[in-house]
């Protein structure tokens, strides 16, 4: 594909006329586009208005690590509830295999401070 | 030079390069983002003959650019409450989308055929001049719509709206050598559309 110098001049006459082309919005374009502005301007305030920044509650979610973060928060929260609401019997045989039996430690101050110095 | 040489070299242009220009037309669509129905006033005033103009000059068809024009400015108000001062400017964004929404047009145009609509609707026939200036932007508006949408876009940027380099490649979000490749092979292109029709575009084919 080449372009001779002719065809060149042609294409940029043309190019410069098409450059001069003014055209004025009527009135009824400028209506209608004002008519455009103030209906999204309605639906706006309809949808409630818009955070600017974000807020504070959003500056922590986002510390938190998101939406991601939440859900696994959530998760786990809800399962702590259940096992501590209902108790599974599965989870108390589980703890007695690893304790194995009942133990109770007490830390404290003896009854009797000085038995311990006594032969 | 030396690499410290050279990077006091770049610290004093970038000290010496100029401030962000500051854009009162993003001022006035946070204004109206705002509630401000004044600033949507003004901005309809300042921005619609604009659009228009850059429509009409890509579609030739003032029905079709009148249409683009309000949808542009639909489209402003509606991104206006997410609009960052500072980002982007209002007269780029505004090209951008100008741009996008013609080629769609000049495509959607291609597909029902260049012979349908070569003809300008309802010519006056007492002023011929009038009809051969018609004939021949909406020849040229033809042959945009035959080229790749992109190369149509920086061809008319460059061409129809005077932009420089720098200035379409933040409009179409590329780097000025893109700019300059599109623009080039769009221009041959577009020379080569209008190659088959001098008679309607009032030349002698000598």
């Amino acid at each position: 594909m080449t372009m001779t110098d002719r065809d060149e001049m042609d294409l940029d006459d043309l190019l410069a006329e098409a450059r001069e082309q003014r055209l004025e919005p009527g009135p009824d374009l400028l209506a209608r586009i004002l008519a455009d502005s103030e209906r999204a301007s309605a639906e706006r305030k309809l949808s409630g208005p818009v955070p600017v920044t974000g807020g504070a509650w959003r500056d922590w979610l986002r510390l938190l690590g998101g939406w991601p973060t939440v859900g696994g928060l959530v998760a786990s929260t809800a399962a702590g509830l259940w096992i501590g609401v209902a108790q599974p019997a599965t989870l108390s045989d589980l703890a007695d295999s690893v304790w194995g039996e009942q133990v109770s430690v007490t830390f404290g101050v003896d009854a009797d401070p000085l038995s311990l110095l006594e032969g | 030079m030396s690499r410290l040489a050279r990077a006091m070299t770049r610290l004093d242009e970038m000290a010496s390069d100029p401030p962000p220009r500051p854009d009162p037309e993003g001022a006035l669509l946070v204004a109206y983002a705002n509630g401000d129905q004044e600033a949507a006033r003004e901005l309809t005033v300042a921005l619609a003959p604009r659009v228009l103009g850059q429509a009409t000059r890509m579609l030739s068809d003032r029905a079709e650019a009148e249409d683009v024009t309000q949808e542009v400015m639909l489209r402003l108000w509606r991104v206006a409450p997410d609009w960052r001062q500072g980002e982007a400017r209002v007269a780029t964004w505004l090209y951008r989308v100008t741009a996008n929404l013609c080629t769609d047009r000049l495509r959607r145009r291609r597909s029902v055929g260049l012979d349908e609509v070569a003809e300008p609707p309802d010519p006056t026939p007492s002023v011929a001049d009038r009809i051969q200036g018609d004939a021949r932007m909406r020849a040229l508006s033809d042959a945009l719509a035959s080229l790749p949408e992109r190369q149509a876009q920086a061809v008319a940027l460059r061409h129809l709206e005077g932009l420089t380099n720098p200035e379409i490649a933040s409009v179409m979000e590329i780097g000025i050598e893109a700019v300059e490749s599109l623009t080039a092979r769009g221009k041959r292109a577009l020379a080569a559309a209008l190659k088959g029709r001098k008679e309607e575009l009032g030349y002698d084919d000598d």
